[in-house]
């Protein structure tokens, strides 16, 4: 008997073991860099993490690209530079004639379209919808009318499969009724509607009635796919041939080249229309949703004879292995295929950097473009005294910063004293940054003063700031109702697991300095951005990495009813100068306008308070060149040489 | 036996649907946003239409979606890896860890037992103190202790095998020794305290007195008896080896279940929090069965009493 488990056991490993090894090992990557916590997503529009960037900026090409080192707009799938109206709003681009698909279909216009339309229309945009709504003529209006007619067709179905709508989309289907867009032939549901007057009554009142729900949908549907074309073409993306891509723009956008460059606005080739979901015909389901197969970013996927994904940028994607390989190959087909010297590039997840850092070591690796490792301070030191020319210190346009409440009057019951701006300025005051940098994190990091981190975007110099002063921050704090404190209760700071150490720092400085009694709160990441995204705190950590090279992608954040302003700051002078600034031509004005907004927020009403600019230690074998440390950790490959 | 495994069958389901609810009662009422991705804020129309896309704005629909996909083996999109669907990831990592920890248990057996034996038969002597020492080491010390030990010693010094990564035979041996301790440990400690139990009993003294070698005595007579808690422990011990072991996967950059289930939960993934429960819930009542059957064969007594 036992003898009998102990053979099947055997004979069940060798199986294994056979299986295991069947596989094979393929050979190692020219280049091989560490991804620690894997791809998210490879859809473009659908992108918000910096890893996933760094393999889409490879395996795409927008209509410009970035320099390698100064991370500036350069040619990309369009010459360079476009044709720039003198008003500034109208962009020509004109697509190379030898940029190509990985399967070697000419890139054209079209295809910039679909890619772009993809960051926009609802069920497929995420984080980036804004570069395009804040930017082109018509997005804004277009996007709202379609988010409009998700809500009433998701309402709809809702009614007809004899669901309770939210109030929400009670009220969409109301208003629908009422402007007549449904229901035109049925005066009575006109009538009835005009009676109730809240948002509640309405609400119960269509879940009571007994309508034709199914009619109406249909009616929905039809009217929203039917303009569904016509609608977008007020967007002002237009294709006047196949090979010139114009852009009309709101206003003069200094950085607008930058954004072309950025890895969510880049084209995406037709087979991928292949995997569409539709209703009756439409090309949107039936809750108005713009929907494709989510698997189209797989190299080997078929379903409906999609050839698997085709991209456009120096590399494709030859295999993707679940959080634990991506391995890019050239694209035969780029324009500059035979000159790129690394051939391969395998990006390899592990999990855990310390053994990422082994294994590079070991040169298993070659690239380690993170190392958020427990002794990052030893890291830094060896990479600044220059002990490992391997190691680099990177310093990033991104600010570590503290978020104040400036909307709630209470959290959790407690009293938020900080819509007071004297009060946020005297725990700014009271803050001793340099020695957060030096003595707790000792990263290298910069001590911030500005939002803006310093010298790092041509052309903008940020505000002076505010220093330390500790009896400045006592006398505002008593000018502010609480004398050295008293009055004020528990102040509490909310934190990921990750910043435990500083946050301990800074609660133990207003403690000794201004007498309060500080309360720490730590959350999972999750948790800890819903509860700061809806203002359940009162002192928040936040950060922040620039999107574009230009102060704006940090000073909009604190704009008025902006969907990153955690802290809920409202200031119409700032949201003023920001508004002119955008509609300024000349860079020097624009410039001057932007830091005066700047300085509202880190000299006058303080609704972050910035700690520090980050500066990050990156590791690089010293046999590969052309990989530059840059400020926003984007590594274009095709410049890469391996010399072993 | 048939009437045995059909009643044990029908109770894995109750208790796989129980399972189920609590895990979708848990995944529904833990604070935070599972659409939320990096820090920065998702849109909420656009976040809004992802919950109409996942049917996640209405909980009952989405319990009944979930659990009708669920019996046809289908579980869904992964939503924080949205290029993904939950069979294709468990279908890449299941199989890793499979491997990595039925491994462990053999190889955790294989020197458990005999060392267990060992130390039972020469008790109080040097062997014994030095296992017991050993064993000692081998419940306590956290797994990411010994395998940055043996990473260390192994990969960075010696050389001798690859920094963690999976696919050929080089990288088996370090995270299948770190995995296997722990077990290896437990069951040495359970046979022997086995066998000091079986060794002094009434038919073991017969046995030796009808001259029975020490050979047949051992492993014949007292082994059998001794080996039942083995094997009742064998089956959650495989189980929980077979399903992964995070802190493994993760110091050895394996691409295995054990580390979505972690993450999958940190990153409030309903989808993959479900289906990695259910497969790990599945596999442990599978494996109760299976250790349920081997005892009823080894041990004609038992089957009535189960």
């Amino acid at each position: 008997m036992i003898r009998n488990l102990i053979l099947l056991c055997l004979a069940l490993f060798l199986v294994l073991l056979w299986a295991y090894t069947g596989g094979g090992s393929e050979p190692r990557a020219d280049l091989a860099y560490v991804n620690p916590s894997g791809i998210h997503t490879l859809d473009p529009a659908r992108m918000s993490w910096t890893q996933d960037f760094r393999i889409a900026l490879n395996i795409w090409e927008g209509l410009t690209t970035y320099h390698p080192r100064t991370l500036e707009p350069m040619e990309g799938a369009a010459f360079y530079p476009p044709e720039i109206a003198d008003d500034q709003l109208t962009y020509t681009f004109k697509i190379r004639p030898d940029a190509r698909w990985s399967n070697g279909d000419p890139v054209t216009a079209d295809d910039f379209v679909r890619g772009w339309r993809r960051c926009l229309e609802p069920g497929t945009a995420t984080d980036y919808t804004f570069l395009l709504t804040d930017h082109i003529q018509g997005a804004r209006e277009y996007v709202d009318w379609r988010r409009g007619g998700v809500l009433l067709l998701t309402a709809l179905t809702r009614l007809r499969d004899g669901e309770k709508p939210t109030e929400e989309e009670a009220v969409a289907v109301a208003e629908a009724l009422t402007r007549k867009e449904i229901g035109a032939r049925d005066a009575r549901l006109h009538e009835e509607l005009l009676v109730s007057g809240e948002d509640r009554e309405v609400a119960a009142y269509l879940r009571e009635a007994d309508l034709d729900w199914a009619g109406l949908y249909r009616e929905a549907f039809e009217s929203h796919a039917s303009a569904f074309e016509e609608r977008f073409a007020e967007v002002k993306l237009e294709v006047p041939r196949p090979d010139t891509f114009v852009v009309r723009l709101t206003s003069p956008t200094a950085y607008f080249l930058d954004l072309t460059a950025f890895p969510t606005l880049v084209p995406v080739h037709e087979s991928v229309e292949l995997l569409r979901e539709g209703h009756e015909g439409a090309p949107i389901t039936e809750e108005g949703l713009v929907v494709y197969d989510p698997q189209w970013t797989k190299p080997n996927y078929h379903r409906n004879e999609y050839p698997g994904l085709i991209t456009n940028g120096s590399y494709v994607l030859a295999d993707w292995k679940f959080k634990r390989r991506a391995r890019m190959e050239v694209n035969p087909f780029h324009r500059d295929a035979g000159a790129i010297r690394c051939r391969t590039v395998d990006m390899i997840v592990y999990d855990d950097l310390n053994t990422a850092l082994m294994a590079y070591e070991r040169g298993d690796l070659d690239f380690l473009p993170a190392m958020d490792v427990a002794y990052d301070h030893e890291i830094a030191r060896l990479a600044i005294s220059g002990e490992r020319p391997d190691f680099h210190a990177c310093t990033l346009l991104a600010t570590y910063f503290l978020n104040f409440n400036c909307v709630s009057s209470e959290v959790g019951k407690r009293n938020n004293p900080f819509t007071d701006a004297r009060v946020r300025k005297a725990f700014a005051l009271a803050v001793d940054k340099r020695a957060i940098v030096e003595q707790v994190l000792k990263r290298g990091d910069r001590v911030a003063r500005s939002f803006v981190p310093p010298t790092a975007i041509p052309g903008y110099d940020p505000p002076e700031g505010l220093g330390e002063d500790v009896s400045a921050a006592r006398s505002l704090l008593a000018d502010a109702g609480y004398p050295d404190g008293a009055g004020m209760g528990t102040i509490e700071l909310l934190h990921t697991p990750r910043d435990e150490v500083v946050c301990q720092a800074l609660a133990r400085m207003w403690q000794d300095r201004l007498g309060l009694r500080v309360e720490l709160r730590c959350k999972e990441s999750k948790t800890f951005g819903e509860d700061k995204a809806n203002h359940r705190y009162m002192i928040a950590r936040g950060n922040w990495y620039a999107d574009y090279n230009d102060p704006t992608t940090f000073l909009d954040c604190l704009s008025t009813g902006n969907g990153n302003n955690d802290s809920g700051y409202s200031n119409p002078a700032y949201d003023e100068l920001l508004n002119r600034a955008a509609a300024v031509r000349e860079r020097d004005r624009r410039a001057e306008l932007l830091r005066q907004a700047e300085a509202i927020l880190v000299e006058r009403d303080f609704p972050i308070l910035p700690i520090l600019h980050y500066t990050t230690p990156i590791a690089i074998k010293p046999h590969v060149k052309g990989l530059k440390p840059n400020p926003r950790l984007l590594f274009p490959f095709r410049y890469v040489s391996v010399e072993r | 036996m048939i009437a045995l495994i059909a009643r044990r069958i029908i109770q894995g389901v109750m208790t796989l649907a129980c399972i189920y609810t609590l895990t979708f009662l848990m995944v529904i009422t833990v604070p935070g946003n599972p659409f939320r991705q990096s820090e920065r804020n998702m849109p909420p129309e656009a976040e809004r239409a992802l919950r109409v896309r996942y049917n996640m704005d209405n909980n009952w629909a989405y319990f009944v979606q979930f659990l009708s996909g669920a019996v046809r083996l289908d579980f869904g999109p992964a939503f924080t890896y949205s290029d993904w669907t939950c069979n294709q990831i468990i279908a890449q990592a299941f199989p890793v860890s499979a491997m990595l920890g039925f491994l462990a248990i053999l190889l955790a057996v294989l020197i458990g037992i005999p060392v267990g034996v060992i130390s039972a038969l020469k008790r109080n002597s040097w062997f014994d103190f030095t296992t017991l020492g050993l064993v000692l080491i081998g419940i306590s010390l956290p797994t990411f202790v010994t395998g940055a030990g043996l990473l260390i010693v192994f990969a960075v010094y010696l050389q001798a095998a690859p920094v963690g990564g999976w696919g050929t035979l080089a990288h088996l041996p370090l995270p299948v020794v770190t995995l296997a301790l722990p077990f290896m440990a437990y069951i040495a400690r359970l046979t022997r305290v086995g066998m000091l139990d079986v060794l002094s009993a009434d038919f073991i003294r017969t046995a030796r007195a009808k001259g029975a070698s020490q050979r047949v005595v051992v492993w014949r007579h007292a082994f059998k008896v001794a080996f039942l808690p083995v094997l009742s422990y064998l089956g959650p011990a495989t189980a929980q080896a077979m399903t992964g072991s995070f802190v493994v996967e993760k110091v050895f950059a394996v691409p295995g279940l054990g580390q979505h289930f972690v993450n999958a939960a940190l990153n409030l993934d309903p989808g993959l929090i479900m289906s990695s429960v259910l497969v790990f819930a599945t596999l442990l009542i599978l494996l109760n069965l299976v250790v349920d059957v081997l005892y009823a064969l080894i041990d004609p007594r038992i089957s009535g009493a189960l």
